[in-house]
């Protein structure tokens, strides 16, 4: 076994897949009131800023909305890493 | 006369850095009223939920196919609480983070729930949650093989 691990142990054991993981929340309690917080959405593994506003607004076009509201955490609007939180501003 | 109005304004400056230091404190604990005003008093996982979204059996144990359900209790109220809950699995790997933004007036049941349809890969998984970014409680869940 080298530094790098038993290649046959890694063939019997391959990294578990997640990437279907299907996922929600319902809650009892209200939520706040739209104006006073804006939505929030999880970055997930293959989403982009224009998936993301085609999923939230119904057209990509609509994805410097996104980028502009969260310019504190985006650097580059070509990328967003999974489990960034994004502030989903109204139109 | 220069002498003067500098002594006089050093001793405004004592006697006023204690009364500025009381609003600031004063400011400080305002804010985080709200944050501690909110708790989350226990986690239950299980198969199902019912309409109170509660988890109706609770199990740690569960099979790849189930769908797995995590039901977060929370007391106190707030306008706006952040709830979180991640799933990772025993390798370190993230399974699932799920954000909901709640803004309870007593006892809440918030629930999260994650599915695979392909079935979860049998091992133990770490339920993390987080309240307004602050892990609160940690759960351990199985998966068995059916």
């Amino acid at each position: 076994m080298g530094i790098f691990g038993n290649p046959e142990e890694k063939k019997k054991n391959p990294k578990a897949d997640f990437s279907n993981v299907q996922s929600g929340s319902s809650s009892t309690a209200p939520s706040p009131a739209a104006s006073a917080t804006a939505a929030t959405y999880v970055v997930k593994q293959g989403d982009s800023l224009s998936l993301i506003a085609k999923e939230k607004y119904g057209n990509a076009n609509k994805w410097p909305k996104i980028y502009e509201a969260n310019k504190d955490l985006i650097k580059d609007p070509n990328l967003i890493y999974p489990g960034q939180t994004l502030k989903i501003p109204t139109l | 006369m220069f002498r003067h109005s500098r002594w006089l304004f050093a001793a405004i400056l004592i006697l006023a850095l204690p009364t500025l230091a009381s609003c600031t404190k004063k400011t400080e604990s305002e804010t985080m009223t709200p944050a501690t005003a909110v708790a989350v008093t226990g986690i239950d996982t299980g198969r199902s939920i019912g309409s109170d979204y509660r988890v109706t059996e609770k199990m740690d144990t569960f099979t790849p196919k189930d769908v797995i359900y995590a039901t977060v209790i929370t007391s106190g109220a707030s306008p706006s609480a952040i709830l979180k809950a991640t799933w990772t699995f025993q390798d370190g790997q993230v399974v699932d983070t799920t954000e909901r933004t709640i803004a309870p007036t007593g006892e809440t049941a918030t629930e999260f729930h994650i599915a695979k349809p392909d079935g979860f890969p049998v091992g133990k998984y770490t339920l993390d949650v987080y309240l307004d970014g602050n892990k609160v409680q940690t759960k351990t869940i199985e998966v068995k093989a059916s």
